[in-house]
């Protein structure tokens, strides 16, 4: 069963960490125990869309080895709404600290590898989460490519730009299939969806360009391009349909309806 | 009775050492032919690691497929036999011990024998 989810993407802007948070919110509103992670080491903006108060130790510290994991964990389970419970570990986005994180050599990514498979024992194991999502940076970096190998399903999030086609599908075909690792694709910000009918059909012409499963399509909503990031959907807007797809999306993951 | 035991135990320890020695010497050989391979020369005694040689996942992407699979269950287990390692990778025992003893020649992992058993693990300590 998937329990550790990475989220992934060729290039940038596709809707990695919207959708990493709406759909870790998701498990959470259904009673699950998750926790967030923002493994964009270069680019951090996972504090800004939880809008969280300064952390005093962040998951840098922790693939550092100069703390354990639950110091970089913050309890933000009150924002959602039931008895699950929601945590983030935040990547720090001070300057000094991207700069420190970009000039890591091979064996520090090498135990940063070590430290990130650790967690399904300190969390999964030990702490009883259900679930852990690891929100990453696009493309190849060694941030991502560790949480892809960390992780039991990763999902792909992929927009209808030919470039970001082109570079997904290369990425799939040359990075995802030397790994062997159970991915999904999903289709964000897809501006005609077709009628319920044609769903299926275009389903099969995704699988059949990526060879790898569909785990859902995402419509471009204006009301997500407005809130600027500001928001936890699943939250604010219980009704809207991003909330439902999302909903969708959790119940495939769960009852382990991804091939 | 006790003659009878006896008699029963020690065909049974015979055997258990002759494949013990025979596991010392398929790895032994293993060596050698990977030392073939690659055209080592020196009159070292041991295969000797390459300098640097970290498993990361750069590496195990430039990696052989057959090699990369048993690197990345080793990963995940951080110290393993080459049976555990072949009941995840659902390859056959002699194999996984192949490819674990040429990831030690290559320098990515230690080996280490405690009694009848061969523990593989990524020396993390001599790469800080």
């Amino acid at each position: 069963m998937s329990k550790i989810i990475a989220v992934h993407s060729y290039k940038g802007g596709t809707g990695k960490t919207l959708f990493s948070v709406n759909l870790a919110a998701t498990f959470a509103k259904a009673g699950k125990k998750v926790c967030v992670f923002d493994l964009d080491f270069r680019a951090p903006s996972l504090f800004a869309i939880l809008k969280t108060p300064n952390a005093d130790f962040w998951l840098n510290d922790y693939l550092n080895n100069t703390c354990e994991i639950n110091k970089t964990l913050i309890n933000l389970s009150n924002r959602i709404p039931g008895n699950g419970k929601f945590y983030a570990c935040l990547a720090n986005p001070s300057t000094e600290a991207i700069r420190d994180m970009s000039s890591k050599d091979r064996k520090w990514e090498m135990r940063a590898l070590g430290r990130l498979l650790a967690l399904r024992e300190a969390l999964l194991k030990e702490q009883e989460f259900d679930y852990l999502f690891f929100d990453t940076s696009p493309g190849l970096q060694y941030s991502s490519i560790n949480a892809i190998v960390a992780a039991d399903y990763v999902v792909v999030a992929t927009t209808g730009d030919r470039s970001d086609v082109d570079g997904t599908k290369r990425m799939l075909s040359e990075l995802y299939n030397l790994f062997e690792k159970k991915t999904g694709l999903v289709l964000n910000k897809v501006l005609d969806p077709s009628p319920t009918a044609k769903k299926t059909e275009m389903q099969n012409k995704i699988k059949a360009d990526y060879q790898v499963p569909m785990l859902g399509m995402v419509p471009c909503f204006c009301e997500i391009l407005r809130a600027e990031g500001s928001l936890i959907f699943v939250q604010d807007k219980p009704d809207h349909p991003f909330t439902k797809i999302l909903a969708e999306m959790a119940k495939k993951i769960e009852n382990n309806e991804i091939e | 009775m006790i003659r009878n035991e006896l008699s029963n135990k020690k065909p049974l320890s015979i055997l258990e050492k002759i494949e013990e020695s025979l596991e010392k010497l398929n790895d032994k050989i293993e060596i050698m032919i990977e030392i073939q391979k690659n055209g080592n020369t020196n009159n070292q005694r041991g295969p000797s690691p390459l300098p640097d040689a970290s498993l990361d996942v750069m590496t195990l992407l430039s990696m052989p497929d057959h090699l990369r699979k048993t690197a990345m269950t080793i990963c995940r287990c951080s110290r393993a036999t080459a049976e555990e390692i072949s009941a995840q990778t659902k390859r056959a025992r002699a194999v996984e011990s192949a490819y674990l003893n040429q990831l030690v020649i290559m320098g990515y992992l230690k080996k280490e024998r405690k009694g009848r058993k061969a523990y593989f693990f990524i020396d993390k300590e001599s790469q800080s």
